[in-house]
Formats: C-alpha cells, sequence, structure tokens
C-alpha cells in the first residue's frame, strides 16, 4: 500500500504540469485582452466588420461628432464637419488606421479585462470621449483648404489642447467615393492617411526658425553681423540659390525676408554638430510621446553627419533630407511662444463611462524645456518682426501674431509645384493658439498659405476671444 | 496497519454538505432564473423541468447517501453536480429543445455512478468480472468500427433509434477497471500482457476511427495505470517513445491526419479556415472579462461545437474567467483527492481506479481547454462534465465513481469519519 501511495503522489507532477498550462493560458488570456476581444470578428462589438457599439465622440463643446443608433454608427449631420474630422474622428471598418475610433475602440466600447464586453451589454454602448476639437475651426480650416491636398493644425500652445487638424484629401464617411482604389490621377493619394499627426514634410524656410533659435544660441554677435545677397552664395563645390537678391542684411531682416544666403552662411558658421544638436534637444529624431497615448505620430528627422558644406548650406534653409512631423512642427511653435516650454499635444479631454462618471480626465503636461527663456524671447520677437513687417498684420487683425512662411521645393522637376507652409501663433495672453498650415502643390507661401492661416485663426479668435 | 491513526489526518476534513448543497443549490436556481429570463415562451416548460428535476435529484441524491445511508464525505459529488448545473445550464440556454434529453442523459449518469459504486464494492466480483467487460469493450469498440459513420471526420459515433451514443466514452470506465483488476492479484507477466494486448485493441480501434484525441486519453491511462501497478519507470518510457515513433510513422504515411493540426500554433494566421474555432474561443473568452457577461448573452454559441469542444470559451464568456478557473481547479481537486486517499485505500485496485479516472479526466480536459485556446493542438474531445453530449456525461458520472470508491468511507470501512 505504501508503495501504491508513492506511485499515486507521483501524480502530482501531472497536477503541476497542468498548473502550468492553467498558468500560460491565463497568461495569454490577459496579456492578449485587448486584442483579442476588439478583434473584428466580435460580434459584441462589430458588425459586418465596423465597430457597432460604441460610445459618443463630442468636440470640445459637447457636440456630437459621432453616436451609435440602432446598432450602427452615426455621424453628424453637418457635411463638411464630417469631412473635416474623417481622419481625427477615424472610421470603424479599419481604413483610417489613427484615427480616435481605431486608437480608442477599448475606451469606446468600454471593454476591461475586469467586466469584459459586460458594460456594453448592460447600457448598449460603452465610453463617451471628448475631444478637445473646436467644429467651428476645423471646419473653416477644411473650408480654408479647398480643394488643395495639405493639413491644418491649432493648438493651445499654454495647454497642449489640439483644437483643429484637418487632412486633405479627404471624403464624406456617409458617402465614400467608389473610385477610390481604382483612381490614376493621384486625386485621392494619402487619402487615409491624417498627414497632420502620420505626415512628414520637408519644411523649407520654416526650418530657418530653428537655424535662428542655434545661431542665437551659438552666436553671440549674431545681431551685429551683416551679411551679404547677390542672389546666390558659393558654398564648397556650389551655389545655394535665392529667392531674391537682398544686398546687404541684418539677421531680422534677413529672417524677415527669409533670405537663404544669410541662413546658408550662418548654418555653414554653426556646423552639422551645433545644427543637430539644437534640433534633436527640441525633438527631431526621437518619437514624440503618442498623442493622448494612443495616436502616433510619424518623427521629425535630421541627419547632417555625413553632409558637404553645401548640403549643411541647403539643410539651414530646411532643403535637405530634413523632414518635419506637423504636430511635431506645431509643440516646436507652441514652445517658442510659452517662453520655451513645450506643452504635449492632446486630443481627448475626457473619457466619461456610461454610468455618467468620468474616468479619464487629460492632466496638462510639458515635454520639456525645449528652449531657454531668453532665446524664445529673442526668436519670439524676430517671428513678430516677420508678420508685422513683412507679411502684413491684416492677415490676423489684433492678434499680435508671430510666424515664418516656407516655399519647400519637392522635385527638380519644374513641372512639380512646391508645397508651402505657414507657422505661427499669437501672442495674446487670451488667444494661445500656434498654428501651423502646409498646402501641397501650391506656389507662394504668403499668398497662399498666409492667407489659409488667416482665415482659420480669424476663426479661433471668434470662438475663443469673446 | 495503523490505518485508523494516519487517517486522522483526513478526519475532519469534511466539507459541511449542507452549508455547500446550499451555495451549489443556489447557484443552480440562480441559473434557472437566469435561462428562463431569457428563454422565449415555448421553452420555458423544458427549463423548468431540467433544471427543476436536476435539483429535485440532487437533493434525493443527497437525502438518500446521508440520512439513508449515513454516508460522509460528499466533497466529489458536490463538484460532479456543480460542473454538471454548468454544462446543463449551458445547454437549457442554447438549445432549449435538446434541454431535457440532456438532463436524462445526466439522471443516467447519476444512476451509473450509484451502479458503479455497488459494482466497486465487493472485489471479487470485479475479478469475476473482468474478462466479460474487457470483451464487451473491446466487442463494443469493434462493432462502432465496423457500422459507424464518419461524423465531423471521426468514425465514432453510433446510431440506434433516434439515439446517437459514443461507445469510446462508455468504454473509458470499462477500460480502467478492466486495467486496474487485471493488473490486481497476479503481478506476472502474462497479465501484464492481457491488459497491453487488451489496451492495444482500445486504442488501436480508435485510431482506426480517427478519433485522435480519445486514442491519446486511452494511451495516457494506459501509462498511468501500468505505472501506478509496477512503478517500472524503465518499460514506460520505453512504451512511450515507442508510442511517439509510431506517431511520428502515423503523422508521415498519412499526412491528412497532419493536417487536422496544420493550424496548431498560428491559429490567428488561419483565421477564418483552420484556425476557425481557437481565434473565436480567445476573442469571446477575453470578451466575458472576469465576471463574464452572463449566462445566455454571449456570443460564441453561434459557433459550431460551441457547446461541446468549444465550451470552455462559453464558460469564459458568460460565466467569466474566475469561474473558468475554478472548473479548471476542481479537475485538480479531483486528482488531489485520490492522491490522498490512495494511500488508505482498501486494496491497490481502489488507488489505481480512482488515480486513473481523476488522471483521465484532468488529461481530457487539458486537450479540451488548451486546444482550443492553441496550447496544444486541437483534438476536439470533449471537456468533463461541461460540454454537451449524453455519452460523454454518463461517463463522467461513471468515473466519479471510481474516484469515490478510493475513499474508505464510501464503504463505510476502516471505521474513519464516524
Amino acid at each position: 500500500m505504501k508503495s501504491i501511495g508513492r506511485r499515486a503522489s507521483t501524480l502530482y507532477a501531472l497536477i503541476l504540469l497542468f498548473l502550468a498550462g492553467c498558468g500560460l493560458l491565463y497568461f495569454n488570456l490577459v496579456t492578449n485582452a485587448n486584442d483579442w476581444a476588439m478583434n473584428r470578428a466580435n460580434k459584441h462589438l462589430y458588425s459586418d466588420g465596423a465597430l457597432s457599439t460604441a460610445g459618443d465622440i463630442l468636440d470640445a463643446n459637447g457636440n456630437i461628432l459621432v453616436t451609435t443608433e440602432n446598432g450602427k454608427r452615426v455621424y453628424s449631420d453637418n457635411k463638411n464637419l464630417r469631412i473635416a474630422l474623417l481622419h481625427t474622428v477615424g472610421d470603424t471598418s479599419g481604413y483610417i488606421s489613427n484615427g480616435v475610433q481605431t486608437a480608442f475602440k477599448d475606451e469606446l466600447t468600454g471593454y476591461t479585462l475586469l467586466d469584459g464586453v459586460y458594460n456594453l451589454k448592460r447600457y448598449g454602448k460603452g465610453n463617451d470621449i471628448k475631444l478637445t476639437l473646436n467644429s467651428k475651426v476645423c471646419e473653416t480650416a477644411y473650408r480654408a483648404l479647398g480643394n488643395k491636398k495639405g493639413t491644418i493644425g491649432v493648438m493651445n500652445y499654454k495647454t497642449g489642447e489640439i483644437i483643429c487638424v484637418v487632412s486633405t484629401p479627404t471624403y464624406d464617411i456617409n458617402n465614400k467615393p467608389t473610385d477610390i482604389d481604382t483612381d490614376t490621377t493621384g486625386k485621392y493619394e494619402g487619402i487615409y492617411l491624417n498627414r497632420f499627426f502620420s505626415g512628414v514634410y520637408t519644411p523649407g524656410s520654416t526650418f530657418k526658425v530653428l537655424t535662428a533659435i542655434c545661431a542665437i544660441e551659438n552666436i553671440p554677435d549674431i545681431d551685429d553681423k551683416t551679411f551679404e545677397c547677390k542672389g546666390k552664395i558659393l558654398i564648397g563645390e556650389g551655389y545655394v540659390i535665392c529667392n531674391g537678391t537682398h544686398g546687404k542684411i541684418n539677421f531680422e531682416k534677413a529672417l524677415n525676408k527669409s533670405c537663404n544666403c544669410a541662413f546658408a552662411k550662418i548654418a555653414g558658421e554653426l556646423g552639422a554638430e551645433k545644427l543637430m544638436a539644437t534640433a534633436e534637444r527640441i525633438g527631431f529624431n526621437a518619437n514624440m510621446p503618442d498623442i493622448s497615448g494612443k495616436i502616433h505620430c510619424s518623427k521629425s528627422r535630421i541627419d547632417l553627419t555625413e553632409s558637404s558644406a553645401l548640403d549643411i548650406g541647403w539643410a539651414g534653409i530646411g532643403q535637405y533630407t530634413t523632414l518635419i512631423n506637423p504636430c511635431h512642427m506645431l509643440t516646436v511653435m507652441g514652445a517658442i511662444a510659452n517662453g520655451g516650454i513645450a506643452q504635449t499635444p492632446y486630443l481627448v479631454s475626457t473619457i466619461t463611462s456610461p454610468e455618467g462618471k468620468t474616468v479619464f480626465s487629460a492632466k496638462e503636461s510639458t515635454a520639456g524645456e525645449f528652449l531657454t527663456a531668453d532665446v524664445a524671447k529673442k526668436a519670439d520677437e524676430m517671428l513678430r518682426s516677420n508678420v508685422k513687417n513683412r507679411y502684413g498684420d491684416s492677415y490676423f487683425p489684433q492678434m499680435s501674431f508671430c510666424g515664418k512662411t516656407g516655399t519647400a521645393e519637392i522635385s527638380d522637376d519644374k513641372n512639380v509645384k512646391p508645397n508651402t507652409l505657414f507657422v505661427g501663433y499669437s501672442q495674446l495672453d487670451n488667444m494661445p493658439f500656434a498654428i501651423i498650415v502646409i498646402l501641397e502643390d501650391t506656389t507662394s507661401s504668403l499668398y497662399e498659405a498666409v492667407p489659409v492661416a488667416s482665415k482659420v485663426m480669424k476663426a479661433v479668435k471668434s470662438e475663443y476671444v469673446k | 496497519m495503523k490505518v485508523g491513526d494516519d487517517m486522522n489526518i483526513l478526519k475532519g476534513k469534511n466539507v459541511n454538505l449542507a452549508l455547500m448543497l446550499f451555495v451549489v443549490t443556489l447557484f443552480e436556481v440562480t441559473c434557472l432564473f437566469t435561462l428562463l429570463s431569457k428563454a422565449e415562451e415555448q421553452y420555458k416548460m423544458n427549463i423548468i423541468i431540467t433544471m427543476g428535476v436536476y435539483i429535485l435529484v440532487q437533493f434525493a441524491y443527497f437525502f438518500g447517501a446521508k440520512i439513508i445511508l449515513k454516508r460522509k464525505g460528499f466533497e466529489v459529488e458536490l463538484i460532479a453536480f456543480l460542473l454538471t448545473s454548468i454544462g446543463l445550464s449551458i445547454t437549457a440556454s442554447a438549445y432549449p429543445t435538446l434541454a431535457v434529453k440532456q438532463l436524462i442523459a445526466v439522471l443516467i449518469g447519476v444512476c451509473g455512478f450509484v451502479f458503479v459504486q455497488w459494482l466497486l464494492r465487493d472485489i471479487d466480483r470485479i475479478m469475476f468480472l473482468r474478462i466479460p467487460i474487457a470483451i464487451c469493450a473491446v466487442g463494443l469498440l469493434a462493432f462502432t468500427l465496423v457500422f459507424a459513420q464518419i461524423t465531423n471526420g471521426a468514425k465514432n459515433w453510433l446510431y440506434i433509434g433516434g439515439l446517437s451514443i459514443q461507445p469510446s466514452e462508455l468504454v473509458k470506465v470499462a477500460f480502467i477497471i478492466v486495467g486496474a483488476a487485471t493488473l490486481e492479484r497476479l503481478q506476472s507477466n502474462r497479465s501484464l500482457t492481457k491488459f497491453i494486448v487488451f489496451a492495444l485493441g482500445c486504442v488501436g480501434s480508435l485510431f482506426l476511427m480517427y478519433d485522435f484525441g480519445t486514442a491519446l486519453i486511452f494511451f495516457f491511462t494506459f501509462i498511468v495505470i501500468s505505472f501506478m501497478r509496477s512503478g517500472d519507470i524503465r518499460t514506460l518510457a520505453l512504451v512511450c517513445t515507442g508510442a511517439f515513433m509510431g506517431g511520428l510513422l502515423v503523422l508521415m504515411f498519412k499526412p491528412y491526419v497532419a493536417n487536422r493540426f496544420a493550424s496548431y500554433g498560428h491559429v490567428w494566421e488561419c483565421f477564418d479556415t483552420s484556425g476557425f474555432q481557437q481565434t473565436r474561443t480567445m476573442i469571446y473568452s477575453t470578451s466575458g472579462g472576469l465576471f463574464g457577461v452572463g449566462l445566455g448573452n454571449g456570443k460564441l454559441r453561434d459557433i459550431y461545437a460551441a457547446t461541446e469542444d468549444l465550451v470552455f470559451g462559453v464558460v469564459c464568456e458568460e460565466f467569466g474567467m474566475i469561474m473558468a478557473g475554478a472548473i479548471l481547479l476542481s479537475y485538480v481537486a479531483l486528482l488531489v483527492y485520490s492522491i490522498r486517499h490512495s494511500k488508505y485505500a482498501r486494496s491497490s485496485f481502489y488507488a489505481i481506479v480512482a488515480c486513473a479516472a481523476a488522471a483521465l479526466m484532468l488529461f481530457q480536459a487539458s486537450l479540451n481547454v488548451f486546444g482550443v485556446n492553441d496550447i496544444l493542438p486541437m483534438t476536439g474531445v470533449t471537456l468533463p462534465f461541461i460540454s454537451r453530449g449524453g455519452s460523454s456525461i454518463m461517463c463522467c458520472w461513471m468515473l466519479m465513481a471510481l474516484i469515490k470508491s478510493v475513499d474508505r468511507s464510501t464503504y463505510r470501512f476502516g471505521g474513519v469519519r464516524q
């Protein structure tokens, strides 16, 4: 009998094996819970592959952008708003990967490991998500973009709230064009992409802001220097061509007139290391934290490690391999406006459970001190000078506006039009907003990008300055 | 033998029957009301009959055993009744028309439980019956092999009248009894050979039926019984190696067998094809969260074989992962129970049948649960007590009798628990 008892005890090994298997099983279930439960085949959440039962998405003023009615997602009845917010709100069938509906599907469905989809069963819907977006501003931005491809973003540089994101081309989610997949004209190029978060662009002259910052930091007598502009400048084996012939010109005027000769020279004086050091300190070559923890941003890139003197000259005026992400660039502008402190941009302000309990409330946070207060102040003055002395305050009446235009050549082919850009912000305490406008396939930053920014900022003013 | 002293360890550990019965009944009544709240009008009577009769039978059993027969120690039955009620509730919820049929199978199972307990009481009776049982078992499998129709790729169902039965389930019980009895007294090579021939007959027939899951269970049980009897790990290692090689040969020469398990390890890549059932099980298991979406609210039940092969996913989804974990632990508890009582069993026969039965159940649960969650290849065996299916539930209840027989107090031997 003893031997039987001993042999029986050997069976404890089986139990251990079994428990190990159970451990693995539960480890799998728990660690993959969100991915698995959110699978498109889950009929609790999806019907015909589209999210059918989820909470509402609201704008900052509580207007409903999308809700669930009878198991179907119903979008705002304002067509322009639907089109303007296509990428930011996102779809439920997975074409737009970086939208709120995809990135926050766990929250929208109210799925938690603890309760599973129980709340969804009980309330018929998940959590509501309130965004920081202002619908009027977004709609205005969409209209201002017209039929051009590009993106506009506006953020509050004191808090980090993103109040406007629009990306074109776009479409009406209630009436999706049928020829998207078959079109060969390129009019739908990148239509599923949110250019503001996921795009990267050649910065063109907007990069001069960063070259200027680097100069302020590293060349103590930069204001006393003058630069000679004869329309082009020989650096190393080649020329950097200017947009005009500016003659003798100081640092501030060089930025006002966006003088390529002056900035190529300054870049050469600074050298690759210092330019890269400044750029990397303000977030180049690093992933931005995901917006509201979920929406991924592409990273801005700069690499001057193996560049010739001529390359560095071109890089100083934003025409080298350097690429900026619109959301990151906007954050940098915000930092200049905010005394050097960059606020982390965010898009989701609150998440409310079906019982009305606030389960998440956004907290402001800083992305770091990008610039010292002195450098920020000096850069701020120069950007103010750009608008005041060059572009004209009439575009931004009573906004005490600062900014920089840019025209980015993206091809040697003369038939390919450049992209035009504008980055800027208001200095006013009651209107702490920064903007970025990028228009693809356009010619004049001053006559195309700036007026678009003007329209949007006027809408911002009427919404926020009472 | 100082059984009395040693067994004091086990003494006093009896669960409080009244309290536990109350908890189990509370659970069942909750299930009943949940079922009624979801059911369509025409099925309500079916549900009331099913769950009502079940609860009554449960009380009748405990009344008879406790008050009339003055038995003690009801851990095994409590687990069996609780698990059965979960399976019965799921069946009544998903297939209200089949609920009564399933109930009848449960009742037959409970009768079988009582009958097998009686059968095992007298060891001489078992010795006398072991050859006829063995012949019946192999005969039944052979009969199935000849007359069964192929259902779901396996030739393991017999259709008699309107009833379909899976003989291999009933043979499981016979297999353990015969195995333990054959090796009971004559520890000679001859008796071992007899058992090996018998085991080969069973496993071989199952292989020919393409019922690989059950074949594996039989093989595993054969190993457990042989080990418990001989303690000869070397020989068993040899047998296992031989079987492993044999298995490899089958896979080599019969590639369609391997195809059955082709999606193993990467079911998410075979999302809508061979990994369909597994991925859906995982999706809906996690949908339930820790506490489940509630009986009747699940979606996994719409997937093919949800209440049979995938039933663990249904439990996770509707009862929650904690309840599912509790079910897994109850299989563990049955084996622990058997192991602990083995030392004090009336004879090694009882130790072997109990350990073999509990180990079989644990192994079968592993194949089922880990199979649908892609931790093991999916073999399509049932989850003991929970899966819908008459043969399966009857087998489970009779296995319970084997487990129960190891406890001396079952037959009121040894003077403990008084």
